[in-house]
């Protein structure tokens, strides 16, 4: 399980699990394709299931490497999808800020995440589509106040023009860099099994990120 | 990007002549040039196809009409035949024919439209916003509010009030938006109706209700199934912490419609719908199979990556499909089909058990109406596009 970087391009200190979530049809796809890719698709397919993309990138002076699991929205796919919640150190829970219901939504997530995720996630609001200027229908002090109450980041971006999308990464890999690196590493402390960033050092050795293995978790409904 | 947007609200023109499409009519990729082949065939090959196609003309007899005796008569003839591919132009028919779709549609007259037009579902607004998300690369689907968007949102929407329990769910566009690509919209919905609801096979619909039970069942006897056919990769899945549900999921939920080559995605189906679901697992098996020396040594990201990007090579069906046909997985399946119910404590409903509209068929005689037309054409002006 345990392994080095694969060469000079892989290494990295730390290694970071995020997910995103979100209503379907938010633009969450187009965010992480925006992200790693620099890609953005006005048509582009709905997710089925699960995808998963990463990138290397410097965050607080320190290489880190994110691998990002981006879900299917719809309500019926959380029988799939909650299961990548766990072990994830961050979540990009992501709105779209010109449908109301998707902002409406964000507590129905935040439920999600409470229930399967690890309870020390850092979790990020974004509000999608800051483009469509004549179509917002969530007010950004809406969402700001919103987000303060519950504890979340927040920022509002655009997949389509490349705005903040960046920065909303950087935002989040900091938070959890900030956490994780606070945190004393003690061999006492119980496995962090799944859970991505790790161990800091010149060889890097990560657990591979995973979705659990056990059945029950998932697989009951 | 403001004028990108602006063709939201109104219907573009006429495809752009400069978009190539290749012989299934998706637009092409630039990287994409080996499907431009079909045209360069020989003569010879032209000629053998011309009698492959006349031979399935007389099994099927006018309009389908002598296929069911076929069938009773020389099975497996019937069986190697659909392994070596349906005809094209007869493809649309016989999958309507082998599915049980046909013997709905003409079972409950008028019911189609009467769901279309008359009753209202929950779920519109999710379909509407999957429809321009549902093969965006494909001309017939392509062009906002069009007859193809157009005639996929009515199977949709009919699907959903058909059967509250399932409704709308994403993945079902892909079933249906290949179906449209090969019969009217009315067949594709109760082609639909016959694989979830199970008029031939177990029905399906567990793959799409709450829970999706059925998505979660294949995937434990896939995961099994791997590590009993390909044991060191099986071994190699679970020290690098990869399952099924990160490559296999969207194969079942979406039967390979999804991402799969078309021409593939097409054998595939011809297969599906004679024999049934177990031939997802076989080309899934064949396809770990045939990648095996390669995935074997790839670490968890890499492995994830070419789990979802498998080679040209492996995709051609020709290859492929012998592949998937020698692997043996029915027993197997059905064992492992009960450990999992053992385990979760729930039946999946099986055949049969299906509702009594379906029951009904099973005693009634087939009568089929005169002819349509032999070649059931993408074309066929549906005369049921409503909105
Ligand atoms: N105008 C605009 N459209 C976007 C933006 N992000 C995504 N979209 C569009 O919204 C639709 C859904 O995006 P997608 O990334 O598939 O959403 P997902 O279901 O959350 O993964 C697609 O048509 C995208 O092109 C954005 O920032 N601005
Ligand atoms: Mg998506």
């Amino acid at each position: 399980m345990a392994r080095r970087g694969l060469g000079p391009a892989e290494e990295y200190d730390y290694l970071f699990k995020v997910v995103l979530i979100g209503d379907s049809g938010v633009g969450k796809s187009n965010l992480l394709s925006r992200f790693t890719r620099n890609e953005f698709f006005l048509d582009s397919k709905s997710t089925i299931g699960v995808e998963f993309a990463t990138r290397t990138l410097k965050v607080e002076g320190r290489t880190i490497k994110v691998q990002i699991w981006d879900t299917a929205g719809q309500e019926r796919y959380r029988a799939i999808t909650s299961a990548y919640y766990r072990g994830a150190l961050g979540a990009l829970l992501v709105y779209d800020v010109t449908k109301a219901t998707t902002f409406e939504n964000v507590n129905r997530w935040l439920k999600e995440l409470r229930d399967h995720a690890d309870s020390n996630i850092v979790v990020m609001l974004i509000g999608n589509k800051t483009d469509l200027k004549h179509l917002r229908a969530v007010a950004t002090e809406d969402a700001q106040s919103f987000a303060e109450k519950e504890g979340l980041s927040f920022i509002e971006t655009s997949a389509l023009e490349a705005t903040n999308v960046e920065k909303a990464f950087q935002m989040i890999l900091s938070e959890i860099y900030r956490i994780i690196s606070k945190k004393p590493l003690s061999s006492s402390e119980p496995a962090p099994g799944p859970t991505g960033g790790i161990k800091e050092g010149k060889t890097i050795e990560v657990s591979a990120t995973n979705v659990d293995n056990t059945k029950k978790q998932c697989c009951s409904t | 990007m403001e004028k990108k947007r602006a063709n939201d609200e109104f219907e573009p023109g006429p495809i752009l002549p400069s978009q190539s499409v290749d012989r299934f009519e998706f637009i092409k990729q630039e990287q994409n040039s080996s499907e431009g082949l079909s045209t360069s065939r020989s003569a010879n090959e032209h000629e053998r196809e011309e009698r492959r196609i006349r031979k399935w003309r007389k099994i099927i007899g006018v309009g389908g009409s002598d296929w069911k005796q076929y069938v009773r008569r020389k099975p497996h003839v019937v069986k190697k035949l659909i392994r070596k591919g349906i005809p094209d132009c007869l493809r649309g028919l016989v999958w309507q024919l082998i599915s049980g779709s046909r013997d709905l549609l003409l079972m409950n007259p008028g019911v189609y439209e009467q769901l279309v037009i008359y009753e209202t579902s929950a779920s519109e607004l999710d379909i509407i916003r999957d429809i321009s998300r549902t093969f965006p690369s494909h001309v017939f689907f392509q062009q906002r509010h069009g007859p193809g968007q157009r005639s996929l949102y009515n199977v949709l929407k009919a699907y959903s009030v058909y059967d509250r329990d399932v409704g709308y769910v994403q993945g079902m566009g892909f079933l249906a938006g290949l179906l449209l690509l090969y019969m009217s919209e009315e067949d594709a919905f109760w082609l639909l109706v016959a694989l979830l609801k199970g008029a031939v096979h177990a029905p399906m619909e567990g793959l799409y209700l709450a829970g999706l039970p059925l998505v979660q069942q294949y995937l434990f006897q896939f995961e099994q199934l791997v590590k009993e056919h390909s044991p060191k990769l099986g071994q190699h899945f679970s020290e690098e912490m990869i399952n099924p549900s990160m490559y296999a999921s969207q194969w079942f939920i979406t039967l390979f419609s999804y991402s799969f080559p078309f021409p593939l995605a097409l054998r595939i189906w011809d297969v599906f719908l004679f024999e049934g679901v177990k031939v997802v697992f076989k080309v899934g098996l064949a396809l770990l199979k045939f990648c095996h020396d390669d995935l074997i040594k790839l670490p968890f990201e890499k492995l994830i990556h070419a789990l979802r990007n498998f080679p040209e090579d492996a995709m051609n069906p020709d290859t492929l499909l012998p592949l998937a046909f020698s692997v043996k997985v029915s027993k197997r399946l059905e064992e492992l089909q009960q450990e999992y119910e053992k385990r979760n404590g729930g039946t999946l409903p099986k055949a049969g058990s299906t509702n009594r509209l379906l029951q009904a068929i099973k005693h009634k005689e087939l009568s089929i109406k005169p002819e349509r037309s032999n070649c059931v054409q993408k074309d066929d002006p549906s005369p049921r596009i409503l909105h």
